[in-house]
């Protein structure tokens, strides 16, 4: 008895600092006798591995596995860059991390650079087996064209990235509702354009905007089409199991129509192309915006930051508005699987060590080790959840970068992000707009790409660049009203047939059906 | 043909002046050099009158027009410059036929006029020429030849034959001789090589900090050097000058240095003039070897005979004033050896004030 | 101008090794080298001087050309150089067979044609007319004033451009404006990229380059001027008949060199600079390149391209050289 409530006295201590968490969690341990293995990590924010960051080091501990910084190329921010300086070397370390991973292991497992995981998860990875038993279709994602995995994945959690904000100051100030339909969305646009929201009697006011200037044609949306079907513009997007591209659609040719003529009135940034990545920043504090569709986070923010200049500003998200079909599309959203991770190397003789280890992050010890950083130090543990200190929230330094710091969210690695860790520091106004996306079913499913043999590879590399070259061409001048999108229509398919986009539709349909197929 | 009249030309920079006022006339058909060390100005006042500098103060006149404020051009001057100032791009006739091209002068008169510079000078197979496939002396005579095309009332030239190599220079030098004769135009000419003022000039005008010193024909200068500078300069080698105090000799009056006397010349300036010190003057053609009628002895130690051929120069010593002497050979050099002692007439020597350095008398 | 000869060393050379005693019966060969050995020991320290040179050639210009050969091949960086196959003229026959890379090639001609027409004469304009400036202060105003874009990052020239040309609130478009014009969206319209971009180019580039005809310009010799000024020319027909054809080898030298960097056009501008909207006249092989290696990572497409430029920039220099040699006598070799 009294020796049990000692052992339990001796839990709650450790549960409560963490400072020896190798006593409680002995059967993380990997290896009995220490293990080295060589590492390269590249990503923007951490272009070398560095063994001192303290999440290293308790990974160290529970692990037993070390690692050693073998990075090739930490001279440049250039992720890929430096993956072709370390495959051009010739020898690859035991591991390697990198931003944009999947092009090079696509390319280079099947011809023996990397090892091919499948196996190694099956027998040594009980958590990456759950977490991909549970999401087969990442699994699919992120395989190669031979079927075989050869990266684990950054995994992003969260759903929703960007949504529209809105001006419910200058509505108030006209006395017009949030716009439910395109056509309200019009007329608001319209009275945003017209009616002096701002109250200087100049008609200054730019009814929409956009810091990435695709974010117009984004809008295609209201009328049935479609720009992109991830969170990287431009993309493919899948409709029931057949592989599309949103350029070629008839809601798009609608889209555009009604766009260049929205263009033509007003409604639109004169300057949508090129005014950049300040103009949010501008026509928001200028008072001169009055909507966009932009990452929650980061535009909610703009409800403190000029609440002082502007009196009554009141920019928030509402819903995507009922297009002409009558749904609703919130169509960018958090990507499910990221290019980025890390991967065996070809070399490497402890290929389970290694597979045990890459499973040690997917490990409730070790997503929150990734996630949140060490416990007792960044988070403590608040009934059974971890939650950031008060002082580690309240200190003034933006919380990711302080997490990149200590080695934690370093997206080199395979991991699957909690998105709590983020909701933990949002914004109070981001948290509304993402609760008012949640009540809604808005989301359309994601494309995740494809990863194609070599000949369809080769086909894409022919074809798709120009072709889309000549889309956005055609794009943007619909839109600037250079050119008759009702005119050109037809001229326009035929001449993508031409230039091979059929067979590049192909050619990914192929490689969807047998990544996805089945 | 004009003459260039000067009246109290001055050239300041700022608050420098270089050109302290200038008086000269030089007549038409007239070839007058400028002469003097660098820095007397010299290039400065033939600068200004070709127009390439400003006239601070003074009155310029060629012919009867003043020409203070005229334009270069228009002051039908020519020029030849010290590097020729070829154009490198153009070949020879081009050169020669550039004024006259400025100046729009009908084809065919340019053509006619190069060909007869062309002639005189002996350009005429080197008219497709460009200047850097010319050699000094060709450049040389190309520059006259751009000068002399456009028939200037005045010739310029800045020291131009300073550039070549001394038997070219002494080849054109009588060139510009025969030149000067042949077209008879009034010459201005700047050098700093006493040689070619006194074998060039009608007249010689010896400049020196900005001042003229002296203005005369050759012989002019050479006899009756006006001064120490004049004297110093204008011949070669220069003038034997040394220190003397005048005394009361046996003949008359004597000059009396480093130990030595010399019989002096009887002038009316020297009249009751002992005890005053002067600069005596010789000029090292005026020594002889051995006593003539009417000289007297100077004792010398010799240090060193230089042998120009049908002349020599005896460097000696008298006292510790050196003192050269320039004789005849006679094609050998033997009997120079022993020379202790030098003659000279009293008329041949020359006294300045030492305390101004102007000239006492003047002897024939 | 870059005419190197060794003839004089070469003599020097031969008379050492004529009077050298020949040992035994006289074999070409050896005799060459004992003479090569003799050169070297004699003018070894000149060779050591030299040697930096010719390692950082070999190191940097000629080691690099062995990757050429991807041009022709089918690159994995993995395989490497010498594992990845063959193609032949595959990637040449894709870049000719694309529509684009036409279009992007005229444009890159028209664009830098343009450039030299009248990008090249500028700066000798500027060098012209700074020398014509009697009053100092004012001359080293106007030349840094005129110097100051180039040490400006091609980023913030291109922000400046793009304020300036903003349809809202551009200086360009207020001025227009003045005239009754109606704002225009220039940075849209592909008639317009061509005359901005070069105007810009200019701007940016004219006055630094003016650097190089002012210090020969400076180098004419001045008595040229003043034998002129007697002649009676006045200051227009110095500067044409004097100024210009003094200076003349020093505009074609930088004019043959213009010429074989025809095909560089600043590509960091034009991305900058273009949109979709003005491919049509902006697109040049760079940009394109750029966008072809965005895609699908095609180094060995690139190297096609980039072996192209470098074979008509090569052709390019080497008319340009041969005409001017011809013509004027003024050449680089």
């Amino acid at each position: 008895m009294r020796i049990l409530t000692l052992t339990a006295a001796v839990l709650a201590t450790t549960a409560l600092t963490g400072v020896t968490p190798a006593l409680a969690n002995d059967d993380l341990k990997i290896v009995d006798e220490p293990l080295e293995l060589t590492v390269h990590i590249h990503h923007v924010r951490s272009t070398a591995y560095d063994e001192n960051w303290p999440v290293e080091k308790v990974a160290q501990e529970l692990t037993n596995v070390y690692l050693k910084n073998a990075t090739v190329g930490s001279n440049t921010t250039n992720s890929e860059e430096a993956m072709n300086l370390l495959l051009a070397t010739g020898k690859l370390p035991d591991i390697i991390g990198s931003a944009r991973i999947k092009e090079a292991v696509d390319q280079y497992g099947p011809q023996g650079a990397f090892l091919p995981l499948n196996e190694l998860i099956e027998e040594h990875a009980p958590h990456i087996k759950a977490f991909f038993d549970e999401n087969p279709d990442l699994m699919k994602a992120a395989s190669s064209s031979d079927g075989n995995l050869y990266y684990i994945p950054y995994l992003p959690d969260g759903k929703y990235g960007r949504g529209y904000f809105i001006r419910y100051d200058w509505l108030e100030t006209l006395g017009l509702e949030v716009p439910n339909t395109v056509d309200e969305l019009y007329e608001v646009l319209t009275a945003f354009r017209t009616q002096d929201p701002n109250g200087n009697g100049v008609q200054d006011e730019i009814p929409y905007f956009a810091r990435q200037w695709e974010e117009l044609p984004r809008l295609v949306t209201l009328w049935g089409g479609r720009s992109s079907g991830s969170d990287t513009y431009h993309d493919f997007y899948v409709e029931d199991g057949k592989i599309q591209y949103p350029y070629m659609g008839e809601g798009y040719k609608e889209g555009i129509k009604n766009l260049a003529k929205w263009y033509e009135e007003g409604l639109i940034d004169p300057e949508v192309f090129t005014r950049g990545s300040s103009s949010r920043e501008y026509l928001l504090s200028e008072n001169l915006g009055g909507m966009t569709h932009d990452w929650f986070a980061s535009t909610a923010g703009y409800n403190d930051s000029l609440a002082d200049k502007i009196p009554g500003f009141s920019f928030k998200a509402m819903i995507p508005p009922e297009n002409v079909n009558g749904d609703r599309i919130a169509e960018h959203r958090r990507i499910l699987v990221k290019p980025d991770g890390w991967a065996i190397g070809g070399t490497n003789k402890h290929p389970v060590e290694t597979i045990k280890y890459f499973d040690f992050y997917f490990s409730p010890e070790g997503r929150r080790l990734v996630n949140f950083g060490v416990e007792g130090e960044q988070y403590t543990m608040v009934d059974g959840k971890p939650q950031f200190t008060e002082e580690f929230l309240t200190n003034g330094r933006p919380v990711n970068s302080q997490l990149y710091e200590i080695g934690a969210q370093l997206q080199a690695r395979g991991y699957y992000q909690d998105y709590e860790y983020e909701k933990q520091w949002s914004n109070q106004y981001a948290l509304e707009g993402i609760e008012l996306y949640e009540q809604g079913d808005y989301l359309i499913p994601d494309f995740l790409g494809v990863a194609m043999n070599a000949d369809e590879q080769r086909v894409f590399d022919k074809y798709f660049s120009q072709a889309r070259t000549y889309m956005l061409e055609k794009q943007q001048a619909w839109i600037l009203g250079a050119a008759d999108v009702e005119e050109e229509w037809d001229a326009y398919m035929s001449q993508l047939d031409r230039m091979g986009m059929n067979d590049v539709l192909e050619v990914m349909q192929s490689a969807y059906d047998r990544q996805y197929g089945g | 043909m004009s003459g260039v009249f000067l009246e109290g030309i001055v050239k300041r920079y700022g608050s420098l002046s270089v050109v302290h006022g200038i008086d000269l006339e030089i007549k038409p058909r007239e070839f007058v050099v400028l002469v003097g060390p660098s820095g007397c100005g010299k290039s400065t006042t033939l600068r200004m009158i070709a127009g390439l500098e400003e006239i601070s103060d003074g009155t310029l006149r060629i012919g009867d027009r003043v020409m203070n404020r005229v334009a270069p051009k228009d002051r039908d001057v020519a020029m030849v410059f010290q590097n020729y100032a070829l154009y490198p791009h153009l070949n020879v006739a081009d050169n020669m036929a550039f004024g006259l091209r400025i100046r729009k002068t009908p084809k065919d008169e340019i053509a006619k006029s190069i060909e007869e510079v062309a002639q005189i000078l002996g350009l005429t197979e080197y008219l497709e020429r460009r200047p850097a496939d010319l050699s000094g002396g060709q450049r040389q005579r190309v520059a006259m030849g751009r000068a002399i095309v456009r028939h200037p009332d005045v010739f310029l030239f800045d020291e131009p034959l300073s550039n070549l190599d001394a038997k070219l220079r002494t080849q054109m030098r009588a060139e510009i001789k025969r030149l000067h004769k042949r077209l008879g135009v009034t010459s201005i000419y700047v050098t700093h090589d006493q040689v070619e003022a006194m074998t060039l000039a009608d007249r010689i005008v010896v400049m020196a900090d900005g001042r003229i010193e002296q203005i005369g024909t050759p012989m002019d200068l050479f006899n009756n050097p006006v001064n120490t500078f004049v004297a110093g300069f204008i011949g070669s080698p220069p003038m034997n000058q040394f220190s003397a105090v005048i005394e009361e000799g046996q003949g008359g009056l004597v000059a009396r240095a480093n130990g030595t006397t010399i019989p002096l010349p009887a002038l009316e300036e020297l009249r009751g003039a002992a005890g005053r010190d002067v600069v005596v003057g010789i000029r090292p053609e005026h020594v002889h070897l051995g006593a003539e009628e009417g000289t007297s002895a100077i004792p010398i130690e010799l240090d060193l005979i230089e042998t120009l051929g049908s002349e020599a120069l005896l460097h000696t010593h008298v006292g510790n004033e050196t003192f050269v002497a320039k004789v005849e050979t006679h094609g050998e050099i033997g009997h120079l050896q022993g020379v202790n002692a030098l003659h000279v007439k009293p008329e041949r020597v020359k006294l300045f004030d030492r305390e101004t350095g102007r000239a006492i008398g003047r002897a024939a | 101008m870059a005419n190197i000869s060794n003839s004089p060393s070469d003599r020097s050379d031969g008379v050492i090794a004529g009077s050298a005693p020949s040992v035994g019966p006289t074999r070409p060969f050896a005799k060459r080298l004992d003479r090569i050995q003799m050169h070297l020991r004699r003018e070894w320290q000149i060779y050591l001087m030299l040697a930096p040179t010719i390692i950082w050639f070999l190191l940097f210009l000629y080691r690099p050309m062995y990757g050429l050969q991807i041009a022709f091949k089918d690159y994995s960086v993995f395989l490497g150089f010498e594992g990845s196959p063959w193609v032949g003229f595959e990637h040449f026959q894709t870049l000719f067979q694309s529509d684009q890379f036409l279009r992007a090639l005229k444009n890159t001609v028209i664009i830098s044609s343009l450039t030299l027409v009248f990008g090249f004469p500028m700066p000798i304009i500027l060098a012209l007319m700074f020398n014509e400036i009697l009053n100092e202060t004012f001359k080293r105003t106007a030349q840094t004033i005129v110097y100051l874009p180039h040490f400006i990052s091609s980023v913030i020239i291109a922000g400046i451009i793009i304020t300036a040309f903003s349809p809202s609130a551009g200086i360009v478009n207020t001025v227009i404006g003045w005239f009754g014009v109606e704002p225009i969206y220039f940075l849209t319209k592909p008639e317009w990229f061509r005359p901005i971009f070069i105007g810009a180019g200019i701007w940016q580039e004219a006055g630094f380059q003016s650097i190089v005809f002012l210090a020969a310009i400076a180098g004419v010799n001045p008595s040229l001027y003043e034998s002129a000024v007697v002649d009676g020319a006045n200051r227009w027909q110095m500067m044409w008949k004097i100024t210009i054809p003094c200076i003349m080898p020093t505009i074609i030298i930088m004019l043959i060199i213009r010429i074989g960097n025809l095909l560089e056009v600043g590509f960091e501008m034009i991305i900058l600079l273009y949109q979709p909207a003005t491919y049509q006249t902006a697109d040049v092989i760079n940009t394109f390149i750029y966008r072809q290696g965005l895609i699908g990572g095609q180094y060995d497409l690139a190297a096609a391209a980039g072996l192209f430029n470098a074979v008509v920039a090569f052709t390019l220099v080497m008319t340009a050289n041969t005409i001017s040699k011809r013509v004027s006598k003024t050449s680089l070799w």
